[in-house]
């Protein structure tokens, strides 16, 4: 066994163990320990992901010394590795793209905190991604979800408590449906290790008991994960949660919080119950239909929203929609549309929410629309990766957005009957997009002093904030890495798709 | 064959960009006198330069380049063919001329490193639009060119300027996405994407899908219409164009109209190919729309007081001159649509530039301020005249031209009734243009006041009276509607584009052009005579292309 | 039919009752500490399904007692040992959740979300 291969589960651990490290650092080391364990844990698993390319097929790792059916198991392949590598950079870049306003925004004493909860989040993300055994995966979920709670509360503001509370219920909600369709699953098939309950789904799928149970096992698993990746009409606490939060955790719960989610919901569907089962469940449809409505009303709350932090909040709703739709039109280049769809919108989102936090800071911290008029001249480097992350969703050609919206035209050609509702959706939520974005892009770059509105005359240069420039730097450069590179890419989606199954 | 020919594309955006850029704030293009000479110096050179490399790169020969594949099978590519040749070189001309005529125009609108940075990025876009080998990369140049170009109409940063850009930003994009639409299908029933003359759909896979597939024919036309100010998408533009800064107005009008006018050909005629739609409920719908659009843009125009509106009505209903050519599918109409756009392009130029003048010198934005002004500005009145004679299309004129073979065109396809009602339809359009833009000469030449200089005065009062009524008006009722918006928001652009020409011109005697704005608007009048009386290399040219096609 | 299998599994059927009374009250109460509850019992209904799916009658917990290793003596020690796992999860979420309530009460002085939820408002305007 090549050392490499125990890199995931050394990432998952030292992910982990830095939290507790942090709660006992002065902040400032705290700090330092974050950004050195992000970056080992990035570099750890781009040798993974190369390692895989390289044998070209997964492989398991054994934890502790009991085999298949009782141990517990981590599995490795590229698509995983991929997740990992990709999460880790947008992770990196939220984390750095936030500092100062976390300096700000949180109280002295209280920052080492935030590292802990940055650290299990971490942790959970990558046990989400690598792990073979469906109890694991419920386990790390609720350590997503208390982390990403903590996340959001870390600012002690009424509002920010008040989001944290309304996002745990849901989460929780959630998270109860999911534990139950996991034990369901359990009864029905007698294991917890994905390829083992694989088989015997299988089995059963074959002879056709059991199948009312297990519909409701699908049903239950998939429903309470939507539910806690804030699918429409679960998605009441997003804006608050995302809006009144500090920066780093906006971004974070955007951009991967709900994909970690998502990315589970995949691989139960590919690795748990196998995807002609889900095919043939009506389960998708569902899915569909509350993604199309997802892609529409967020994009219509948004349009109606004035608070810039918000609007972004209402889009990833609508964005939430895409990535369902695309797991709703039952194929696997739908799977794949929405694979890239998550990488996409992670990174745009996160660039949107730091660069809107950019444009904020030169606008008196308002985040009113009004407020923002000409925030653009102000901070130009903000204004400029917003107006990049705002094409980039409305769809323009050579931006990420562009493709996946291809990826999921393509997709839904091969389905029957769903490709008019699918093209009309995607038509409709790209108008809406644009209508918001570029509503926002053109405000600020209206010059107040012509619109008669009187704004903030601070002016950031980039020079003043370094950092936070290169950081915006390197998120279009990414953004615009996956609108040209896409090809690359969705082959390396595919191949990891295939050795999914 | 090399990269070079993306030369003329890179070069102005490169430079473009560099003009946005946050450093050197005062001692380029912003400061003094010294600054803004130093502007206009690298401006021209570069515009010149890129306009140069673009017209060697589109004649010199067969050529095509494939850039990068944004996605397997979807490569970036240009191609040269003579669509390419014809639109790149009427581009290129009149955007140099204008380009021209800016240096001295924009002293007064301000922010002219700004206006130049996007005058010079739109240049790069179109010509790679122009040099678009496939429909991805259309699309692609399609929505930059939407972007690029919006910023001049929000350069004045006014409210109004701001509803405007949105409402053209949001046809443009409601009409990309009916295009990209189409594009999704089309692509899955072509045989490729690449532009070939006479279609490249796959008429075997298209059995049996023909209604959906026309649907998505239809769509594109009406998507990619929307550029060309086509009904029913037609109502940004009227809006957009006049709030721009004048050259601004003038490219928006005569250019980037055009360029919708080009991705409708290449859809239509490079990829479905006019077989495919001969005798559907396409062909009709688009006739329908184009000769309804003709002669709802005169009625308009006839009936617009504001000189740019009224200028930009009338590009409503040319540009569909050219759309009804093209949707005749024969080869005379072809060539009458081919020369219609390249004469419209020249004479839109010359008109809009001659408003620019008027608002310029007098600050005069208003038709009936206008009277007696050719004893003031005899020389651009007279290119004003010459200018709207060929648009009207009395002979030598070239719009005569093209509206022949147009009418002939008609005539001689197979389009039943159409065959008739089209060309009445534009022969009652161009007695409209005659009666909305001569009347303007007359009244310039023979006031019907005798003192020419205190009815002017006497006009202007007046009519700066009138305008701030109006516009109080206008808003008590879109208050009043609610939702009335965008009337209201006219009548205040209206009457603050008025207050603020009123401003500028308060004082002093109207005097002629200098000559920086008046030699390119000498340049189009003389081109839009010149080309109608030795049209015959021009004729040959596009018969050449309408062969290959049709 | 129908029926019989229901009552023959009526351990089953209560538990499902359970996670539905539990679950209703998570979504549906606006009062704080009953929502925390609602989540216990959901949680708890859970528990007790796992721990019927790995009741074998008449064996014992799987705690080795007198050396006795064979399979027919115990109980299936896997739900068992998900309930354990289980029930540390649902205590740390609880115990989020009620520092939340804390938080909020103190701040707010009700357990009223949705009243907290008008303050918040006025709070803004």
């Amino acid at each position: 066994m090549a050392f490499v291969q125990n890199f995931p589960f050394l990432t998952i651990i030292l992910a982990l163990f830095s939290g507790p490290l942090c709660s006992v650092l002065k902040s400032k080391a705290a700090k330092w320990v974050n950004t050195i364990v992000l970056t080992l844990i990035l570099l750890m698993s781009c040798a993974v992901l190369v390692f895989t390319l390289q044998t070209g097929e997964a492989y398991v790792y054994q934890m502790g010394h009991f085999s298949a059916p009782w141990g517990n198991e981590i599995r490795v392949g590229v698509l995983e590795a991929f997740m990992a590598v990709f999460f880790c950079i947008v992770m990196l870049l939220c984390m750095l793209g936030g500092r100062r306003e976390l300096a700000e925004e949180v109280e002295e004493t209280k920052q080492n905190l935030y590292y802990v909860m940055v650290g299990l989040l971490l942790s959970s993300l990558l046990a989400l991604i690598y792990t073979n055994d469906l109890f694991t995966a419920y386990v790390f979920v609720e350590i997503n979800t208390i982390s990403a709670c903590g996340l959001i509360m870390i600012r002690q503001s009424g509002r920010a408590i008040e989001a944290a509370t309304r996002y745990m219920i849901m989460s929780l909600l959630g998270s109860g449906l999911l534990l139950m369709g996991i034990c369901y699953l359990y009864d029905l098939t007698g294991h917890l290790l994905m390829s083992n309950i694989k088989e015997q789904v299988a089995v059963l799928a074959a002879t056709g008991e059991y199948h009312i149970p297990l519909l409701i096992s699908i049903t239950l698993m998939v429903v309470g994960l939507a539910i806690k990746s804030a699918l429409f009409p679960f998605h009441s606490w997003v804006p608050d949660a995302y809006g009144y939060s500090t920066l780093s955790s906006a971004a974070i719960l955007s951009s991967l919080v709900s994909k970690g989610y998502i990315f589970l919901v995949v691989k139960i569907f590919y690795r748990v119950i196998g995807f002609d089962v889900i095919r043939e469940s009506k389960v998708i449809n569902v899915l569909f239909v509350f993604g199309v409505l997802g892609m529409i009303f967020g994009s219509v709350n948004a349009i109606r929203e004035n608070n810039i932090r918000r609007m972004i909040a209402w889009s990833s709703v609508a964005q939430i929609g895409y990535i369902y739709m695309g797991f709703g039109l039952g194929t696997t280049a739908g799977i794949i549309a929405s694979l890239f769809h998550i990488l996409s919108h992670s990174a745009t989102k996160s660039m949107l929410f730091v660069s809107a936090s950019g444009l904020t800071d030169v606008s008196n911290h308002d985040t009113d629309f009004f407020g923002l008029t000409g925030a653009g001249y102000r901070n130009k480097i903000a204004g400029v990766a917003f107006s990049a992350g705002s094409l980039s969703m409305v769809g323009i050609p050579l931006f990420s957005g562009f493709i996946s919206k291809v990826l999921f035209a393509s997709a839904a050609y091969e389905t029957s009957g769903k490709l008019i509702p699918a093209m009309i959706a995607l038509a409709l939520s790209t108008l809406l997009n644009a209508i918001y974005f570029m509503k926002t892009v053109i405000r600020i770059y209206t010059p107040s002093h012509r619109a008669g509105i009187v704004t903030d005359t601070r002016v950031i240069t980039i020079k003043e904030q370094p950092q936070k420039a290169l950081i915006l730097v390197l998120f279009v450069a990414l953004n615009i890495g996956l609108g040209l590179g896409s090809q690359p890419i969705v082959n390396m989606l595919t191949q990891g798709l295939e050795m999914f199954g | 064959m090399g990269i070079w020919i993306l030369i003329p594309v890179f070069l102005p955006v490169i430079v473009g960009v560099l003009y946005l850029m946050p450093f050197k704030k005062d001692e380029f293009g912003d400061g003094d006198k010294e600054s803004l000479d130093r502007l206009h110096r690298l401006t021209a050179v570069v515009m010149v330069v890129s306009a140069a490399l673009a017209l060697l790169a589109a004649w010199s020969g067969e050529n095509s380049y494939t850039w990068f594949e944004l996605m397997e099978g979807i490569p970036i590519y240009f191609q040269i063919d003579g669509i390419s040749r014809l639109f790149v070189t009427v581009f290129s001309i009149a955007w140099v001329l204008v380009c021209f005529y800016s240096f001295t125009y924009m002293g007064h609108e301000g922010n002219e490193r700004r206006f130049f940075g996007f005058y010079l990025i739109v240049y790069g876009v179109l010509v790679a639009l122009c040099f678009a080998g496939n429909l991805v990369t259309l699309y692609l140049f399609y929505e930059l060119m939407t972007l690029t170009s919006m910023p001049m109409v929000l350069h004045s940063g006014s409210r109004e300027s701001i509803m405007a850009a949105l409402k053209y930003l949001f046809y443009s994009m409601c009409g990309a996405y009916l295009g990209l639409f189409a594009i999704f299908f089309l692509y899955k029933y072509c045989d490729s994407i690449t532009f070939t003359a006479g279609g490249t759909l796959n008429l075997a896979l298209a059995q049996g899908h023909t209604g959906i597939l026309l649907a998505a024919v239809m769509a594109a036309l009406i998507g990619f219409g929307a550029k060309a100010g086509m009904f029913p998408l037609h109502a940004w533009l009227p809006t957009a164009h006049p709030v721009a800064p004048a050259p601004a107005s003038a490219v928006l009008s005569g250019i980037i109209a055009k360029a919708g006018v080009l991705s409708i050909i290449r859809v239509m005629f490079y990829i479905v190919g006019a077989d495919f739609i001969r005798g559907t409920w396409v062909q009709t719908a688009w006739m329908t729309l184009s000769l309804l659009t003709v002669f709802m843009g005169s009625m308009l125009a006839f009936r617009e007081k504001v000189f740019k509106k009224r200028l930009a009505y009338s590009t409503v209903s040319q540009v569909s001159y050219i759309l009804f050519g093209l949707s005749v599918l024969s080869p005379t109409g072809m060539e009458g649509a081919l020369l219609h756009v390249v004469f419209h392009a020249f004479i839109k130029c010359a008109l809009f530039l001659t408003a620019g003048i008027f608002i310029f010198q007098a600050g005069y934005s208003r038709v009936d301020q206008l009277e007696g002004i050719g004893k003031k500005m005899p020389k651009t009145l007279w290119c004003f005249t010459f200018a709207s004679l060929a648009l009207v299309g009395i002979p030598p004129a070239s719009g005569f031209i093209s509206k022949w073979y147009l009418a002939q065109g008609a005539l001689e396809a197979e389009i039943g009734v159409f065959r008739w009602v089209g060309p009445a339809i534009l022969l009652l359009s161009a007695l409209l243009t005659a009666g909305y833009l001569l009347s303007i000469v007359t009244n310039g030449f023979f006031p019907k006041v005798k003192d020419a200089v205190h009815g002017a005065v006497v006009a202007k009062a007046s009519s700066a009276s009138d305008v701030v009524q109006e516009s109080a008006a206008a808003v008590a009722v879109g208050a009043g509607h609610g939702m009335d918006m965008t009337k209201a928001a006219d009548a205040v652009q209206e009457s603050a584009s008025d207050g603020a020409d009123a401003h500028h011109a308060s004082g002093g005697e109207i005097t002629e052009a200098p000559l920086g704005m008046l030699i390119p608007l000498a340049i189009f009048a003389a081109l839009s005579i010149l080309l109608g009386v030795f049209p015959n290399p021009l004729i040959q040219f596009v018969s050449g292309i309408a062969a290959t096609v049709l | 039919m129908n029926l019989s299998n229901l009552l023959n599994n009526y351990e089953e059927a209560v538990a499902m009752l359970l996670f539905v009374i539990g679950f209703s009250n998570l979504l549906l109460q606006p009062n704080l500490i009953k929502k925390i509850i609602g989540m216990n019992i959901m949680d708890t209904a859970v528990y007790l399904f796992l721990a019927l799916k790995g009741y074998i009658d008449g064996h014992k917990a799987p705690i080795v007692v007198d050396g006795v290793q064979s399979t027919d003596a115990y109980i299936n020690p896997i739900p068992s040992g998900l309930v354990l796992t289980g029930i540390v999860v649902s205590v740390s979420v609880s115990a989020l959740m009620l520092s939340l309530t804390i938080r909020l009460y103190r701040r707010y002085h009700t357990l009223n979300l949705d009243e907290i939820s008008t303050q918040l408002k006025k709070e803004d305007l």
